[in-house]
This record gives C-alpha cells, sequence and structure tokens, in this order.
C-alpha cells in the first residue's frame, strides 16, 4: 500500500476548493437565469458561427484539395470561357470559336506534351427503358485520359482507332454505370446517347463530387464522331500539358502567342480566349475561403465583443449586489485573492456555458448544413477547441475588471453597505 | 499580552469635516478576558470592534496583537489574522443566504485552507457545540433568529480563534433568545476563550468580567466587575 503523496494530498486539497467556488458559482447563476441568459447570448453567437464555419470551410478544404487531385495538377486547359468568371459573361458569348486547326496548332508547340481536344454537349441517355436526362457528353481522344486524369474501372479508354475510324463508342462515367446497368455487366451493351447507338467500350472510377455535383455523370465518346452525331459548329476546349522538363508558365506563353496570332487578336488588346489552370481554381477558391474567414472573423470578434461587455456588466452588477457577502467572507478570512478568484471563475463559467451552447449550436449546424445541402462540413476538434478557449479567454479578459473590483474592496466598507 | 492598544485613533473624513470616532485609546486585554463594551451610540464601539478585529487600521497609534503591530499590515496579511485569530459575530448574524448552515460554518476552514478530509468533522463538532446538529441542511431564511445567531457563532468558533469578538449579538433577538445565546459566551468564556462585546444592556454586560465605557470616541471607564 503506497500512501499518497504530499503534494497530490495538497493537490486534491486545491481541487476540491475549485469545486467549492465552482458550486458556489453555479448557485449564483441559476438565482439570475434569464440575466445570465441574456448575457450569455454574444457567446453563444460568437462561438457558433465560429464552430460552423470553420466546419464548413475544412469541410470544402478536404473536398476540394481530393478533387483537385483527381483533376491533375499540370493541366492546362483553353477554352473562350475562363473558369472563374469574373463580373458579366455575356462579353464571353460572342467571342470566335476554338477549333480543332487550334488545337492541331497547340499540338505543334515544341513546350506542350499532351494535347486533347474535347467538346462538350448535354443529351439524354436510355438503356433498356431505363433513361438518363442531360448527361454530359464529351467527344475527345485517348490522350484525354491522361491529361484530365480519368481511371478506367473496366474495358478500356476511347483509342486512337475509335477516334480514326468515327466508330460508335462510350466510356461511361460511374453514375451513369449505376444507373443504366444496377445489375448487368454494362462492357459491349448498346446504349442511345441523344438517340443513337453506341457500344460500351468502358467505365471509369469514380472521381466523386465538388461542391455537390458529381463528377460521375458523364459520358465519353471519340471526337470525330460527336462531330458527326452532334454537329461540327461548337466550340472546342484544349486539354494539354506541358512537354517534359517545361515549366506550366512557358507552355502558357508559347500557348498564348499561337493562338493570338490564328485568332488575329491585335497588338495591345487583351485575349479573347482564356488559357485557365489549376492555379486560377485554387486561387478562386482561397479567396472563397478567405472572404468567410474574414466575415466569420468579423462576426465572431464582435459578438464575443459584445458578449464579453455583457459579461462585465453582468458581472458588475453581481458584485454590487453582493458587497455585503464579500464583506463578509473578508471578515471570516477571505483574501483578496480568494474573492477575485470567485468572481473570475464565476466569469468563465457564464462564458463557458454559453460558449458550450454555442458549440452545440455551431456542430448541429454544420450537421444540418451537411445533410440537406450539397455542401461538405467536418466538425474538427481544432474548431471546438478554438472556441472554447475564445469562450475562456473572453471570460477572463471581461470578468478580470469586476473580479479584481470585487477583491480589492475594503471590508469595513462592505460590511457596511446597504 | 493577546491585545495591545496604545495612543490610538481613528479619524473619517467626511467631505471637510473630520470626524473623530476614537481618540487616544490605549488599553489591553489578556487571554481569557471576557471583556463588555458599552456606550451610548455613536460613541464609537463597533469602530473599535473593527479594529480590534483587523478589519480596520487605525489612523494613528499602535495595536499589537499577540506581539505583531497590526498597523503596518498589508490586506492580505489583515485577511491571514482574521482567517486564524479573529472569529466575528455580528448584530445582523449575516449569514451567506444561498448557502446551508453546514456550508456557512464550513466556510472559514477553507479560506483557512483546511484540508477537506478534515473539515466535515470540525464542522459537526462545533455545529453541535452550538446545539445545531440537526438544523444543518437548512438555509438561514428556514432558521430562527436565534439559529442563524448559533450558526454565526459556530462560524466564528470553527478556526478555534484567539478572540471572539460580538457586536451587539443579542440586538436583534427577544430576551430570552438574547439569555440562551449569552449562556453560549458564558461556556465559550469557561472553556478559556477570550471574548470581546458590544451592548447597550448592563444585564448583557454583566455576563463578563470586565465592562469599559466608551464616550465620544474615548475610555471613560474600565472596571472589572
Ligand atoms: N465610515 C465612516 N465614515 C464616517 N464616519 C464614520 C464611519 N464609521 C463610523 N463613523 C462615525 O464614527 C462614530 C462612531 O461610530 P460607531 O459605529 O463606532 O459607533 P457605535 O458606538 O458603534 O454606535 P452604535 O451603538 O449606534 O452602533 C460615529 O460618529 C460615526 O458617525
Ligand atoms: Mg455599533
Amino acid at each position: 500500500m503506497s500512501v499518497p503523496g504530499t503534494e497530490i494530498r495538497q493537490g486534491i486539497a486545491k481541487a476540491m476548493e475549485f469545486r467549492e467556488t465552482l458550486l458556489s458559482s453555479i448557485r449564483t447563476l441559476r438565482s439570475h437565469k434569464m440575466r445570465s441568459l441574456l448575457t450569455m447570448l454574444g457567446i453563444v453567437i460568437g462561438t457558433g458561427s465560429l464552430v460552423s464555419v470553420m466546419s464548413l470551410i475544412a469541410g470544402l478544404n478536404s473536398s476540394v484539395s481530393a478533387q483537385f487531385q483527381s483533376v491533375g495538377t499540370d493541366i492546362i486547359s483553353v477554352s473562350r470561357y475562363p473558369w472563374v468568371q469574373m463580373g458579366n459573361s455575356d462579353e464571353f458569348r460572342d467571342r470566335k470559336h476554338i477549333t480543332l486547326e487550334d488545337a492541331a496548332a497547340v499540338g505543334r508547340l515544341r513546350s506542350v506534351g499532351l494535347v486533347a481536344a474535347n467538346i462538350h454537349t448535354r443529351r439524354h441517355l436510355a438503356y433498356d427503358g431505363r433513361v438518363m436526362k442531360y448527361t454530359l457528353v464529351t467527344g475527345s481522344t485517348a490522350e484525354y485520359e491522361i491529361i484530365d486524369n480519368y481511371l478506367v474501372e473496366e474495358g478500356r479508354f476511347i483509342t486512337d482507332l475509335d477516334v480514326e475510324r468515327r466508330r460508335q463508342s462510350v466510356v461511361i462515367g460511374a453514375d451513369v454505370a449505376g444507373e443504366l446497368f444496377p445489375v448487368r455487366d454494362p462492357l459491349g451493351k448498346d446504349v442511345r446517347v441523344g438517340g443513337r447507338r453506341f457500344t460500351v467500350v468502358g467505365v471509369l472510377k469514380s472521381k466523386g463530387d465538388i461542391f455537390g455535383e458529381s463528377l460521375d455523370d458523364l459520358v465519353i465518346i471519340p471526337i470525330t464522331t460527336f462531330q458527326k452525331a452532334y454537329g461540327s459548329r461548337r466550340s472546342v476546349v484544349i486539354d494539354c500539358s506541358p512537354a517534359e522538363g517545361v515549366s506550366v508558365e512557358r507552355t502558357m506563353d508559347d500557348i498564348r502567342q499561337v493562338m493570338r496570332a490564328r485568332r488575329r487578336v491585335p497588338r495591345g488588346e487583351p485575349d479573347d480566349f482564356a488559357i485557365n489552370t489549376q492555379e486560377d481554381l485554387m486561387s478562386a477558391y482561397n479567396s472563397l475561403t478567405g472572404v468567410l474567414y474574414f466575415a466569420m472573423t468579423g462576426i465572431v470578434g464582435l459578438a464575443l465583443l459584445v458578449g464579453g461587455i455583457g459579461v462585465m456588466n453582468v458581472m458588475l452588477v453581481s458584485v454590487a449586489e453582493r458587497t455585503r457577502e464579500i464583506g463578509v467572507r473578508k471578515a471570516i478570512g477571505a483574501r483578496r485573492g480568494d474573492i477575485t478568484a470567485q468572481f473570475l471563475i464565476e466569469s468563465i463559467i457564464l462564458t463557458g456555458i454559453g460558449g458550450a451552447m454555442g458549440i452545440a449550436g455551431g456542430v448541429g449546424i454544420a450537421l444540418l448544413v451537411k445533410a440537406v445541402t450539397p455542401l461538405p462540413a467536418e466538425v474538427t476538434v481544432g474548431a471546438v477547441a478554438l472556441a472554447a478557449a475564445f469562450a475562456g479567454i473572453t471570460g477572463v479578459a471581461f470578468g478580470v475588471y469586476p473580479a479584481h473590483r470585487a477583491g480589492k474592496l475594503r471590508p469595513i466598507e462592505a460590511l457596511r453597505y446597504e | 499580552m493577546l491585545i495591545e492598544l496604545r495612543d490610538m485613533f481613528k479619524t473619517y473624513e467626511v467631505g471637510t469635516q473630520q470626524v473623530h470616532a476614537l481618540r487616544d485609546i490605549s488599553f489591553s486585554i489578556e487571554e481569557g478576558e471576557y471583556v463588555a463594551i458599552m456606550g451610548p451610540s455613536g460613541s464609537g464601539k463597533s469602530t473599535l470592534m473593527n479594529i480590534v478585529g483587523c478589519l480596520d487600521t487605525p489612523t494613528e497609534g499602535s495595536y499589537l496583537l499577540k506581539g505583531t503591530e497590526v498597523a503596518a499590515l498589508d490586506d492580505d496579511e489583515l485577511a491571514e489574522i482574521r482567517s486564524a485569530e479573529i472569529g466575528f459575530v455580528f448584530q445582523t448574524f449575516n449569514l451567506l443566504p444561498r448557502m446551508t448552515a453546514f456550508q456557512n460554518v464550513e466556510l472559514p476552514l477553507i479560506y483557512g485552507r483546511a484540508a477537506r478530509q478534515t473539515r466535515a468533522e470540525r464542522v459537526w463538532e462545533t455545529m453541535d457545540a452550538v446545539g445545531l446538529g440537526e438544523r444543518a441542511h437548512h438555509r438561514p431564511n428556514e432558521l430562527s433568529g436565534g439559529q442563524r445567531q448559533r450558526v454565526a457563532i459556530a462560524r466564528a468558533l470553527i478556526n478555534r480563534p484567539s478572540i471572539i469578538l460580538a457586536d451587539e449579538p443579542t440586538g436583534n433577538l427577544d430576551s430570552v433568545t438574547g439569555e440562551e445565546i449569552m449562556q453560549i459566551f458564558r461556556g465559550l468564556s469557561d472553556a478559556g476563550n477570550t471574548i470581546i462585546l458590544v451592548t447597550h444592556e448592563q444585564y448583557i454586560a454583566e455576563h463578563a468580567s470586565r465592562i469599559v465605557k466608551l464616550l465620544d470616541g474615548r475610555i471613560a471607564s474600565d472596571t472589572m466587575t
């Protein structure tokens, strides 16, 4: 049998003292329920928005970074429309189409590695009585698989021969496979794409979804077949990757020059096409989360400030109301620090309860958003800890002054107080 | 000598006016004495008690408690002395309303940093000594005046102080209850405690072995009974 050391016993005694203070604080707060609740509102809003926004951003971050990896990091995509549009998009509509010849010219650049021209439309799909409406139909070439980072789950991708012979071959996304072929193996089956018959040659691995939109709801067919079936008067997107050992920037410069020349853009005029990279998406995303963080910081800061001032007010009132009690406590041996600690703990408990309510609310909002909207949300330990810390810090910061006032009250004056 | 006051003054500043609550007070009290302080209203009795009880410090002069100069101590040092050496009993009881009798009595032990394990036992012992055993878990508003004053006495005794100070402890009680409270003080005095008690009533003062009379902040008489 070991006897606990004196430090441990002193520690326990300290903890017990703290427990005493805690219980007496809770007693006081319970006797002023309404006032305490109102005071806590600011803290609840502050910590609640902190947790919900941080959970939302954490959810977006993890889904977006997974997505960016799946798209392929070095991709350069030339199109009429920029990926990230600011302001009026009407100006893009009048731009000249990008053609297959443009794609071929880009492909001839030495700084360019692989090139895959691609065209898009939306068509209904049908198989054996099952129908999918407005599915993305992409016409492209074999290189598209590598540049756009598609993985084949079963069968094969579009090949050069498919393109050359304008075959009615189709590679289907995971959603399409699930929807049209719930039980049967899709390979070799004939499906209708916009009324025309295609034979399934491959099924793609799932890419998941981004901002709630599935990346697997698509079919890919040879670009030549696409033009024959759905017409060739459509602007082309040129996806390419830099040649081995060439930087993305260098390749982009070369592409820009070629495209400007082919489209006869006068010197000094801005580009009438867009060269998109991952970085554009990344920076757009970062500025979005930046705005969210900024707004959150503002709301949280303001709410905690308002809550903190409320806490200070309640604590000052509490000190005034209990002046006589403070006098009595001092008369029977309380030190300045005992009284200060008591009121400080009360203030922390006040904000702590508010913080707990706010965290619960914030987690609730995050889970609700996740359940009813396509936006992802991930409640992190970090967000909860930060909110708890902020609540505690607010309690200390705004409780210090009232607690200090209580502590330094002179016992006789406090005892005389009516 | 337990208490030694020498040439002690207490002056209050009220606006531009000076109120001399105590003037040129010199007297001493030995351990085990039972002293009653009397005098008309405003003569300085409470002021004197507050200084002796280390709730306040003199404006001028010296106060030695067990040989320590109290006038020179700071807030926390005074608190330590109140915790270890002084037990207060007030006319208006001054119990904490949200706490039970037990918790009220226990509080000085917590401020005196007594270990929790020993606290409960001490509280029961002390409450039994003032005849309050079965009322321990009642709140003050569920107790009679006499019972409240017993709780207050138990609270004053719990740290085994060197001095018990009672400022008109029977002032808010009827004469029968007051007499019961005085019997408790008698018992405490017989057990060797030092007691200083303020009263307006001659028959209360006669319980003490020494009567000090104040008039206008000065000692008018100091007699043994
Ligand atoms: N804080 C203070 N500020 C100003 N004057 C004070 C203060 N405390 C006491 N006094 C004055 O000091 C004098 C003595 O007051 P004290 O309370 O000691 O009288 P007391 O003898 O206890 O009277 P009572 O019998 O009415 O309780 C009074 O004139 C009072 O007005
Ligand atoms: Mg008085």
